[in-house]
């Protein structure tokens, strides 16, 4: 047995103490923990950890096989995400408990806060008091046994799992029913209980999903396609697509849901221009080898930061969203280019940790996919608040897509329509969200950058929030950025434009005097090396494709991603229809890509007049349109609206002569 | 984007508040890095004891002192005592007139954070630890307080934009808040056609007024607490403190979190059971977390 005091102790050495002992196999005992956060978290070896007295927040969060006996009180979200083991509280738990547990048996002796077990996959989340209220908020299964009385909502908008409460239900929540319990469940319980030494003899209400809001009830027709390049055309008022629109909305009742991003003009990338003339660079491969394109991203603090031989990320898109052997083509294509991959909501697959060298991996509000050995073999952790093409709401998921494969990585019921929750249970303001940094700071140990993904919504402030609660780095997505699923209500008309994104982020950091130390990867709607270029000419760090790299690797942009029959085997889950997709074929598609990308951001710089691309700057960039300059503050120049021609072979000729 | 603590012990006598406080906001700092401030209640004075945010810079800072000399002057107040301090200026004052016209009209024209006779709000730019240098704050002993650590998003970290906020035209009244109030402008608005006026844009400024207006109409704390839940939108935990009194209300949604410890001598609130457990460290505390939607009160024997 290890004795470590925690009034002498930093929570993370006694961390790094309690893995030690794991590792010699000697349970630990921590004493005056005083209501510190995130005891033992990280911890993915079978010993048991005994806090003499109350734990704070996390308390055995984001930990594998461990068990922990809390002798008193425990903060909000104690066993956080745990997969095997359990925690046992002796007194009072906080909020959310259990929350995100994918099989742990967690034991509250007191009562419980609101929101327990808050999107649940699998385990045992068993209160010998009472249960306050939203017990099992969109729980997608599991167990939850409530001794005593369980407060208003029980089971809200829960997917699957049951709910057993020994007690009064003060209210059931949304889309939950009562039924008869099994004689093999009450067994079951027993026997847990027993195990527990929590005696009880009355009869249990058990409370299920009802079933009804699991699945839209009208699903959207077939339709044939418009392609992105069509609709977003302007010309016609009333066009073909509006009348579509219309027609599919009489039919099925609500808003419609499709991929991609916006599809109506706004102001970009395209209404800026440099103010040299880069078109007569004469830029052979061999004279751009001096130019510096290397970026590193999170060295903020002093994790490994991610390096990139260009300012380029793969942006964050699913395995789900997309099917498996793009996530495989476009991780390989990452590693070809020396760039970084991202594994977006839904957990890490193998082949893809295999493939990529650097990996970021994305934690969103569902928790879906989302555990402690993953992140423990990412090289950069990212927490996704929202996307530029939905700020403020959840992915979604279609049916069609929801296969037995990924709803196990998922750890969700099979074939319901997926629509992720919009808000973090364990994040409600910048004052958690410190807290839960720190957490994933303890479960990585401290060694990876810990970034934030932002839609572009209220940028001024969510810059301040995010360099003031010390994320290494913040990927912010604009307007322009594509989803595998949305509803077109919020993909058109909900976010700001990328560029006005970046700007209101610069001009933040700057109102805080924040330095250049936090690195701001920008995204949405960024296609080529010259859009790379002049994003960093605004201010950022770094950039981020996805939708480009999509195109690259055989994407028609039919913009029917959610439906899960894509003809390319991209956007699917169907065997038949992801044996289309030819990895070796398209991840060097995708590669070539990146090398022109690459090739423009060396072109261009060198005819800037630079060695290195993070010399660029804004004076480099003057505005085309109004807005555009409204928007970044760069100089309104028309006359650069001109296309310049290139010179041809005689002028070239008396140029040199001259 | 906050922490907050409140404290009250409940019997007569001359306790350790300033330094209590401290250890509070201390434990729950990483809620809020940017400023810090204490609401403290000590023994009641004979002068009404105002305080003012005044600028730093010496010629800036005699102007701002001087032009409230003359506000004052122009109420018939005379200043007794004052005393120059960090980012302060903190005077007791002999007056007799309308409190609510008087300090309307000081509020248009400096910035003036804390009044009362037994209440003195301290509050400024940086941690716990780093006010109490300044400003002493451990020293202070009385009978009750309530505090506030904060993480500001506006551009320049300004002292008056940090907690704890005088509720407007009702001396001894504080309150501190964590969370965001949506109806913002509609309470304001309706606010303001009563005749108050806002210094902040800051929604917990708003939390102030509208427990001044109804205290202000006789309403006692706890029915005050229990139509500010109804009336109030948004995601919420706010402590509020009277002369002889403490409460607290928690939002529908119990979003903000809160945790409170009772004994027979006092009552502690915090966000955190980490700020609670300072007082009483090595030990296990039976705290408990108050419900959503509710509210409750204490008083201390007076």
């Amino acid at each position: 047995m290890v004795k470590i005091d925690l009034s002498r102790t930093s929570i993370t050495d006694a961390n790094e103490q309690i893995r030690a002992s794991a590792r010699d196999r000697q349970d630990v005992e921590i004493i005056n923990p005083d209501a510190r956060h995130n005891i033992g978290v990280g911890l993915v070896d079978p010993i048991t950890v005994r806090v003499r007295g109350s734990a704070g927040y996390f308390c055995g969060g984001l930990s594998d096989s461990a068990h922990f006996e809390i002798e008193h009180n425990a903060g909000w979200a104690v066993g956080d995400n745990i997969y095997q083991g359990s925690v046992v509280v002796g007194g009072n738990a906080g909020a959310i408990a259990g929350v995100a547990i994918r099989g742990a048996e967690i034991v509250v002796r007191g009562n419980m806060g609101s929101r327990a077990g808050q999107v649940m996959k699998a385990g045992t989340l068993c209160c010998g008091g009472n249960a306050a209220f939203m017990a099992g908020y969109m729980m997608y299964g599991g167990r939850i046994v409530i001794l005593g009385d369980a407060a208003d909502k029980v089971g809200q908008d829960m997917s699957a799992g049951e709910i057993f409460v020994g007690g009064k239900i003060e209210s059931l929540g949304n889309d939950t029913m009562i039924v008869d319990m099994e004689d093999h469940e009450r067994d079951s319980i027993m026997e847990f209980l027993e195990r527990y030494k929590l005696s009880y003899k009355g009869n249990f209400t058990k409370v299920v999903n009802a079933g009804t809001k699991l699945r839209y009830a009208n699903s959207e027709p077939r339709t044939r396609p418009q392609p992105f390049f069509v609709s977003s055309q302007s010309s016609n008022y009333w066009n073909a697509k509006v009348q579509e629109d219309i027609w599919i909305k009489g039919e099925v009742g609500r808003y419609r849901i499709r991929g991609y991003g916006a599809s109506k003009p706004v102001p970009h990338l395209n209404d800026i221009a440099f103010v040299k003339d880069v078109s007569t660079v004469a830029a052979r491969p061999e004279e751009l080898e001096g130019i510096n394109l290397k970026t590193t991203v999170g060295g903020r603090f002093g994790a490994k930061p991610i390096s990139l031989s260009m300012p380029v990320m793969i942006a964050p898109m699913s395995f789900g969203a997309l099917s498996r052997s793009v996530k495989i083509a476009l991780a390989r294509a990452s590693r070809l280019s020396g760039i970084s991959e991202n594994t977006g909501e839904g957990g890490m697959l193998d082949e893809q940790r295999a493939e990529a060298d650097q990996l970021i991996f994305q934690c969103l509000s569902g928790r879906l996919g989302w555990n402690v050995k993953d992140m423990q073999r990412a090289d950069a952790i990212e927490i996704y608040i929202s996307q530029g093409a939905k700020p403020g709401l959840g992915g979604q998921l279609m049916a069609k897509k929801v296969t037995p494969e990924l709803a196990a990585i998922r750890g969700i019921p099979v074939g319901i329509d997926l629509r992720s929750p919009s808000r973090h249970p364990d994040v409600l303001g910048a004052d958690d969200l410190v807290i839960k940094l720190q957490e994933f700071r303890e479960a990585t140990f401290h060694k990876v950058p810990i970034g934030i993904k932002m839609g572009a919504g209220r940028v001024n402030d969510d810059i301040k929030i995010a360099y003031k609660d010390g994320f290494d780095f913040v990927e912010l997505d604009g307007l322009q950025g594509s989803t595998g699923a949305a509803s077109t209500e919020v993909l058109e008309n909900v976010g700001i434009p990328t560029l006005s994104g970046v700007q209101e982020a610069i001009d933040g950091l700057r109102e805080i005097d924040a330095g250049d130390d936090m690195d701001l990867v920008m995204m949405g709607g960024i296609k080529d090396g010259v859009d790379v270029v002049k994003m960093l000419a605004l201010g950022a760090d770094c950039t981020s494709i996805g939708t480009a790299a999509i195109i690259a690797g055989g994407c028609i942009a039919c913009m029917q991603c959610h439906v899960g029959t894509c003809p390319v085997g991209i956007a699917t889950q169907d065997k038949v229809h992801e044996a289309r997709y030819d990895i070796d074929r398209q991840s060097l598609n995708i590669h070539r890509y990146f090398e022109s990308v690459r090739w423009q951001i060396a072109a261009i710089t060198k005819a800037l007049g630079y060695d290195d691309v993070h010399k660029v700057n804004r004076g480099d960039l003057v505005a085309l349109t109004p807005e555009a300059a409204d928007i970044t503050g760069l100089p309104f120049r028309p006359e650069h609206r001109e296309t310049r021609r290139p010179l041809t072979g005689l002028e070239l000729l008396s140029r040199k002569a001259g | 984007m906050c922490g907050i603590a409140g404290v009250l012990f409940k019997h007569q006598g001359s306790h350790e508040i300033g330094k209590t406080l401290i250890e509070m906001l201390d434990g729950c700092q990483h809620r809020g890095p940017d400023s810090t401030g204490f609401a403290l209640y000590g023994e009641k004075k004979a002068e009404l004891q105002l305080r003012f945010i005044v600028p730093v810079e010496d010629q800036a800072r005699r102007e701002a002192i001087d032009n409230i000399g003359i506000l004052l002057a122009r109420h018939g107040a005379s200043i007794v005592s004052e005393q120059s301090v960090g980012c302060s200026y903190q005077i007791g004052v002999k007056f007799e007139g309308d409190l609510l016209e008087f300090t309307k009209d000081i509020e248009d024209h400096a910035k003036l954070v804390s009044v009362g006779h037994t209440l003195d709000i301290i509050k400024d730019d940086g941690t716990a630890h780093e006010l109490d240098q300044t400003y002493h704050v451990g020293q202070v002993k009385g009978t009750h307080g309530i505090g506030h650590v904060r993480l500001a998003t506006e551009s320049a970290v300004r002292p008056e934009a940090a907690h704890p906020f005088w509720a407007t035209g009702f001396e001894d009244i504080a309150i501190v808040h964590n969370g965001q109030i949506t109806n913002y402008w509609k309470m304001r608005r309706r606010l303001e056609r009563r005749g108050f006026t806002f210094h902040t844009d800051n929604d917990s400024e708003l939390v102030a007024v509208y427990l001044a207006d109804k205290l202000e109409q006789g309403e006692s704390l706890s029915s005050v607490l229990e139509t500010a839940i109804e009336d109030l939108d948004g995601t919420f935990s706010f402590l509020v403190s009277t002369p002889n009194e403490i409460g607290y209300a928690k939002d529908n949604l119990a979003a903000k979190p809160m945790v409170l410890y009772e004994t027979d001598d006092m009552i502690a609130i915090a966000s955190e059971e980490v700020s609670l457990n300072r007082l009483f460290p090595g030990q296990s505390i039976n705290s408990s977390e108050p419900a959503p939607g509710t509210f409750q009160t204490w008083s201390r024997s007076i």
